[in-house]
């Protein structure tokens, strides 16, 4: 019978990270927390300090401030013991490409504590649950980009870490191995596993059921859940007439984000539906002239954007 | 499990994955055994009219060849074991070495214990050929020959682990580890012996750990003096203590870096 670890603590707990490299400030007092089963996708640009906080808690970047601990143990004074309660996949690819697939997962269980009847017993589990079984006894440096993606994974869900942390797993990856990852993610914050997804695919943040955190100049910009994050975040509305569209009623010209190109209406808003509700109830009559309706919600990448833009302190959410 | 049996447990995944990368490569390992025993054999007839000659005070023809090529061809697998850590910082693995719970200490020793035993089963395979075909035979004991073969591997190791932290790629650490291994066999007396060697170049024969190896070897092989074994070994020791100081700081400034 397989038994779940419950945890009942905070699995990562990192509080105003800092780390300059000479006048480069990497990580400028990040602070971020992962709770057993929760799944955080980290985004952010290239260079924000996704990959150095990674780097510092996989145990390879001495911090110059803050305090950070996996599974309860802070990584400073026992670092050989916070890195056991961690599996990390970097974002190269970083496995050995002329030993097998099978021989890869079997090292890094063995350096993981794992025995090798246990092992090999959990690189069978890991290698159907990635879709790896067919080519598990083939050199990794043989194999496909995106299989050697799903290895990779692999090797970091072998010893069932408290904190599983993939910096970046399906980049340049085809879709089976996206969606072989994700659910094999998903599997492991359902065992418990907190889980820290750094990505720059956010539509995958929603497939994983992700609450998100925002890194920029080397600090969490944004924190919460998906809808939290978005709901200050406008949608879109585009409304086709034939011909003109009816004039815009005197309450809707005050939306600053309703304009009107030739026969197209496009209402940007925190909440668009309520306004194309509005719109065709005080407009009826222009109803049958009506040809389309578009509706977009807020997108992650609209959050995205919307942070990036912004500069400085005031911008900071965190619901 | 307590943390010794763990550090044990993952000492051996590593020894036996080590071995693995080794056996799945052993191109440059099987080609530094038998090349040696193939120039011993066409080299030891000269040599062994130059000994005649009595231009030398050292070893005999067969002695000079098999310690000479023994010594040469385990400096050429410097490059070996260089090649060992390189190709972890290529691949992006010791990054992830680094971050599993094994200490430095677990990852330096399971680096280097299989290549410990191929390079002595090198050497052994080396001077055990011209014990069994040209009657070599250790001056008085066995046990000083299995010293110096360990001494000189150890040299060996910690050389390759210094050139892994000097070199930035295989292309730079295979011209350096040829050029190398050339350059300290030729002046440790392992390609001609040391006595024709011009004047200059036997004067800065004792920088070159390949000197210090021949010293040993000579010693183990046809001067029974407990001394001069002990001196050579010395020698050996001062260049195993410069390559743990040099290896340590290059790779503590590359992770500062």
């Amino acid at each position: 019978m397989r038994t779940h670890t419950i945890y009942t603590y905070t699995m990562l707990v990192a509080e105003g990270l800092e780390k300059h490299y000479g006048a480069v400030r990497a990580l400028s007092g990040f602070s971020l927390s992962v709770r057993p089963s929760e799944v955080v996708g980290l985004v952010g640009e290239n260079g924000a300090g996704k990959t150095t906080f990674a780097r510092a808690v996989a145990g390879l970047v001495s911090l110059d401030g803050g305090t950070l601990r996996v599974a309860g143990v802070d990584v400073a004074a026992e670092p050989r013991a916070a890195r056991a309660a961690l599996g990390w996949a970097p974002q190269e690819l970083a496995l050995y490409p002329t030993i097998t697939a099978r021989e890869n997962l079997l090292v890094f269980g063995g350096l993981s504590g794992l025995g090798r009847r246990e092992s090999i017993q959990r690189a069978a589990e890991l290698s159907v649950a990635l879709e790896l079984t067919d080519v598990l006894d083939r050199p990794v440096g043989k194999l496909s980009g995106g299989q050697q993606r799903r290895v990779q994974a692999a090797t970091a869900m072998m010893h069932r870490p408290a904190v599983l942390l993939l910096d970046e797993p399906t980049v340049g990856a085809d879709p089976i191995t996206r969606q072989a990852v994700l659910s094999a993610v998903r599997s492991m914050a359902d065992e418990g596993c907190a889980v820290v997804y750094t990505t720059h695919y956010l539509p995958e943040l929603e497939v994983l059921g992700a609450s998100i955190a925002v890194v920029k100049g080397g600090r969490v910009i944004a924190r919460g859940s998906r809808a939290d994050l978005l709901a200050p975040v406008p949608g879109r509305a585009v409304l086709r007439y034939a011909g003109a569209p009816p004039k815009m009623a005197a309450h809707m010209s005050t939306a600053r984000a309703v304009q009107i190109d030739g026969s197209d209406v496009t209402i940007t808003a925190t909440n668009p539906a309520a306004y194309v509700a509005t719109l065709l109830a005080s407009h009826a009559d222009d109803v049958n002239r009506l040809r389309s309706i578009e509706l977009s919600p807020p997108t992650l990448d609209d959050l995205y954007r919307q942070l990036l833009q912004a500069t400085g302190r005031a911008d900071v959410v965190c619901p | 499990m307590s943390s010794a049996p763990r550090a044990r447990s993952r000492i051996g995944t590593l020894i036996r994955h080590e071995a693995l990368l080794l056996a799945r490569a052993p191109g440059p390992v099987v080609g530094y055994t038998v090349m040696p025993v193939l120039l011993m054999t066409v080299l030891r007839p000269m040599l062994e009219r130059v000994a005649a000659l009595d231009l030398t005070t050292g070893m005999g023809g067969t002695a000079q060849a098999a310690a000479g090529m023994a010594v040469m061809f385990s400096l050429f697998a410097v490059k070996v074991v260089g090649a060992g850590f390189l190709q972890e910082r290529t691949w992006h693995t010791w990054d992830r070495l680094g971050a599993s719970p094994a200490r430095t200490s677990e990852l330096l020793i399971s680096k280097a214990m299989p290549m410990l035993i191929v390079l002595l089963v090198q050497q052994a395979i080396i001077i055990g050929f011209a014990m069994a075909v040209f009657g070599l035979r250790p001056a008085a004991a066995w046990w000083p020959l299995a010293l110096v073969a360990i001494a000189w591997t150890g040299c060996i190791l910690i050389l390759g682990t210094a050139a892994a932290t000097l070199v930035q790629s295989p292309a730079q650490l295979s011209l350096a580890g040829d050029i190398a291994a050339v350059l300290t066999s030729i002046l440790g007396g392992a390609l001609v012996p040391a006595e024709l060697l011009p004047g200059w170049l036997r004067a800065v024969g004792p920088l070159s750990p390949g000197y210090w190896a021949m010293r040993s070897y000579q010693a183990a092989l046809v001067d029974p003096g407990a001394s001069s074994l002990m001196g050579a070994l010395a020698g050996l020791g001062c260049f195993i203590a410069l390559g743990v100081v040099l290896s340590a700081s290059l790779a503590r400034r590359q992770t500062d870096g």
